[in-house]
């Protein structure tokens, strides 16, 4: 058991950091739409062009295929520039769209999608969710129909984040009507600017239209677009798991350490309405000290994580417990901002430029909701961590 | 960089788990002949397999290992309530020069209790028939001789540690260190204990919810128990790789062991006191009852929250704290 870094390590955490203080963006990211997403491609795109695009992908694929503890290295030193987040429009394209072909895909297919995703050029959008078919994934019912040459999908898609800026689309249909459950779907690449493609925005909470509702009539897909076969699309989407290796919430992890020391700064400089500084009462400041608690928890976690991975080979069953700590962490440290903030955190029109601390507590139920709720991640612990007897 | 157990360490924990197992099971602190003693065959034990002796150069007669190997052992004893005296008889070893005395300490001939000072009492924790304690600070370490000083019993609400607060008289200091890594294991070790707990808490309810039945379902089926788990799964998780974080900063003399040390001693007080509660609150009736482990659980991590750094003053500490890089 150790903490240290080899010299190569270091080296590589040397050259990101004067690579990143040289290049990290100097203006800020526009809060949302079109300027949002081009932003995230320039970036992308100068990332792509100085080497540092698909850290972790295997370099017979355009990556810089590091080792996991390499990673953990360039996402502390994003979030120690303040680079721009990589939970961003790119980040179905390179966290899950691309892992899932490089797993599944054809040679055609990685070819031609691979690099593009590389440079920022194609966003993807996921298209799993349905309104019937939520935390229940396995029950979706948009229709493919299979001919000759194509997939011809009929249904709707929801919650689907980016997909006005997205120029392709995972999507996941049923072409055996007769199937049930995770049986008889088929994942498919689909064009965004396909004939019978209607988006519609949603506006959340947050005033913002991140997501949207995505509506499908007869759109064509060619047989060529399918990943991993007719019929095996759950085994396809959940290919990407192996490729994760428990480093996907290290990003997150630093930015929450920096956010709760930011967060301190802020008590120590705000008064409460008897006039005493926020971090001079105890119910503020023990709270906060807990969350630096908890951020190192979350960073250690992912550090066993990756060791425990490397030793079995197989990523253990702890992801879930991994996204229940950084999302209630993340909601309890706006919480606890909110009652620093007092009238100011209630003055909010959706501008999260102007009102940061707002725009992220009410970003936390999009994270303790988004890739699997809160409730199903316990109940994936229950079932293959601590192996309690099923309901389901 | 490798934050989990290896081999050589996963073998040191696991002959520890064996012997624990056999030499203190939970079952000791039940019914009529209940103590919270060591015993002399026991401490003897732990003697002969060098439990006292696992970080002490071996030029001092240890083993030379580190706090790496400290925390999985104590992480271990945790699991089974195990008498803060192990720790304070390991921690003693390191502070006194006297060969013979310290001797006399690896082999488990002499008993140490661990000494506590508060504004109204010295107490001491542990044996009731240990003649030596020790008081432990964040700046050293001071070996007592309490065996001609009057001490009152006092109750104690967890079965699996004695308590005795001194009545009259000083007692004599027997050997004085400034080495701040007595409390840095110390703190260490309770913070593993504590891992231990949660974990055992955790272990216990699991079990349980796999065969129970009401309303003619496991009880394990139903989505308020298991969610319930996952959360103490998740506690004891948090807590168990922070003490893994603290080991080997310790281990490797990084300049912020201290405050991976105070974070992991929360976070295991935490994850102890609150499985603790869900154990006993999931098993339901009988879980209050006096025959079951669960009650021994909440009130060891009870004690152990109350040594090596209480909630507040960690806390206080860590506010401030900055960690290197």
């Amino acid at each position: 058991m150790d903490l240290r870094y080899s010299e190569e390590d270091e080296e590589f955490r040397a050259r990101a950091r004067a690579w990143l203080t040289a290049h990290v963006p100097g203006s800020p990211r526009p809060p949302r739409g079109r300027a949002a997403a081009d932003f995230d491609r320039a970036w992308q795109r100068k990332l792509y062009e100085h080497g540092w695009a698909g850290i972790a992908w295997p370099a017979e694929y355009g990556g810089r295929g590091l080792s996991a503890f390499q990673q953990v290295i360039w996402y502390e030193e994003l979030a120690r520039a303040q680079a721009p987040h990589h939970i961003n429009t790119t980040y179905v394209a390179l966290m899950h769209a691309g892992p899932t072909l490089i797993a599944r895909g054809t040679d055609e297919q990685k070819a031609h999608h691979l690099p593009r995703i590389l440079s920022g050029e194609s966003i993807w959008c996921q298209g799993f969710s349905e309104p019937n078919a939520g935390s229940d994934l396995a029950s979706l019912t948009t229709r493919g129909v299979v001919d000759d040459t194509h997939v011809v999908v009929t249904g709707t898609k929801t919650w689907t984040t980016d997909a006005q800026h997205a120029d392709f689309q995972e999507l996941l249909v049923r072409t055996d009507p007769a199937s049930h459950r995770h049986h008889g779907l088929t994942w498919l690449i689909c064009d965004m600017r396909a004939p019978g493609i209607e988006i519609r925005p949603i506006t959340t909470m947050l005033l913002d239209e991140h997501v949207n509702t995505v509506f499908y009539d007869e759109v064509r897909i060619p047989r060529a677009s399918v990943v991993g076969g007719i019929g095996d699309g759950w085994s396809t989407a959940l290919a990407t798991l192996a490729f994760e290796r428990g480093t996907g919430f290290i990003g997150d992890q630093l930015e929450l350490y920096e956010r709760v020391r930011r967060a301190i700064g802020l008590a120590k400089q705000v008064r409460l309405e008897d006039g005493r500084l926020a971090i001079e009462h105890d119910d503020i400041a023990l709270r906060l000290a807990s969350l630096k608690a908890d951020t190192m928890a979350i960073r250690a976690m992912t550090l066993t994580s990756i060791a425990e991975t490397d030793r079995t080979g197989v990523p253990g069953p702890k992801g879930s417990l991994m996204k229940l700590m950084v999302t209630s962490t993340h909601k309890a440290l706006s919480e606890v901002v909110g009652d620093m903030l007092g009238w100011e955190f209630v003055e909010f029109d959706g501008d999260r430029a102007a009102h940061p601390w707002t725009y992220d507590f009410l970003w936390s139920w999009v994270y303790t909701i988004a890739g699997g709720t809160s409730e199903i991640q316990r109940e994936i612990t229950a079932d293959r961590l601590l192996g309690l007897p099923r309901a389901r | 960089m490798f934050l989990a157990p290896e081999d050589a360490e996963i073998e040191i924990a696991n002959s520890a788990a064996k012997f624990l197992a056999r030499a203190i099971p939970l079952e000791r602190l039940h019914g009529a002949g209940a103590s919270p003693a060591l015993s002399t065959a026991v401490r003897a034990e732990c003697g002969t397999m060098g439990w006292f002796g696992l970080v002490l150069p071996e030029a001092r007669g240890g083993s030379g290992l580190t706090a790496v190997e400290h925390a999985l052992f104590y992480r271990e004893v945790g699991r089974h309530c195990g008498p803060v005296d192990i720790l304070a008889q390991g921690l003693a070893a390191m502070v006194t020069d006297d060969a013979r005395l310290r001797a006399a300490l690896l082999a488990g001939d002499a008993s140490v209790a661990l000494a506590v000072e508060d504004e109204s009492a010295l107490r001491l924790l542990g044996s009731p028939d240990a003649t030596l304690a020790l008081s432990v600070a964040r700046d050293g370490a001071r070996l007592l001789d309490v065996s001609m000083i009057e001490a009152a019993a006092r109750p104690s609400l967890d079965p699996a540690t004695g308590m005795r607060a001194i009545v009259r008289g000083t007692p004599r200091i027997v050997a004085v260190s400034s080495n701040g890594g007595v409390w840095s294991l110390g703190q260490l070790g309770v913070a593993a204990m504590q891992v231990g707990v949660a974990e055992r808490a955790l272990d216990l309810i699991v079990e349980y919810a796999k065969i129970r039945e009401t309303f003619g379902r496991k009880i394990g089926t139903y989505q308020a128990v298991r969610h319930a788990c996952a959360d103490m799964a998740l506690r004891a998780e948090a807590a168990r790789c922070q003490v893994w974080s603290a080991a080997a900063a310790m281990k490797e003399g990084r300049s912020d062991a201290h405050v991976h040390l105070d974070a992991a001693k929360h976070l295991a007080d935490r994850a102890a006191v609150g499985n603790a509660d869900v154990d006993i609150q999931l098993h339901g009736g009988i879980g209050v009852s006096e025959e079951h482990h669960a009650h021994l659980l909440l009130k060891h991590s009870l004690l152990l929250a109350r040594v090596f750094g209480t909630k507040r003053t960690l806390l206080a500490r860590l506010l401030h704290a900055e960690l290197e890089v």
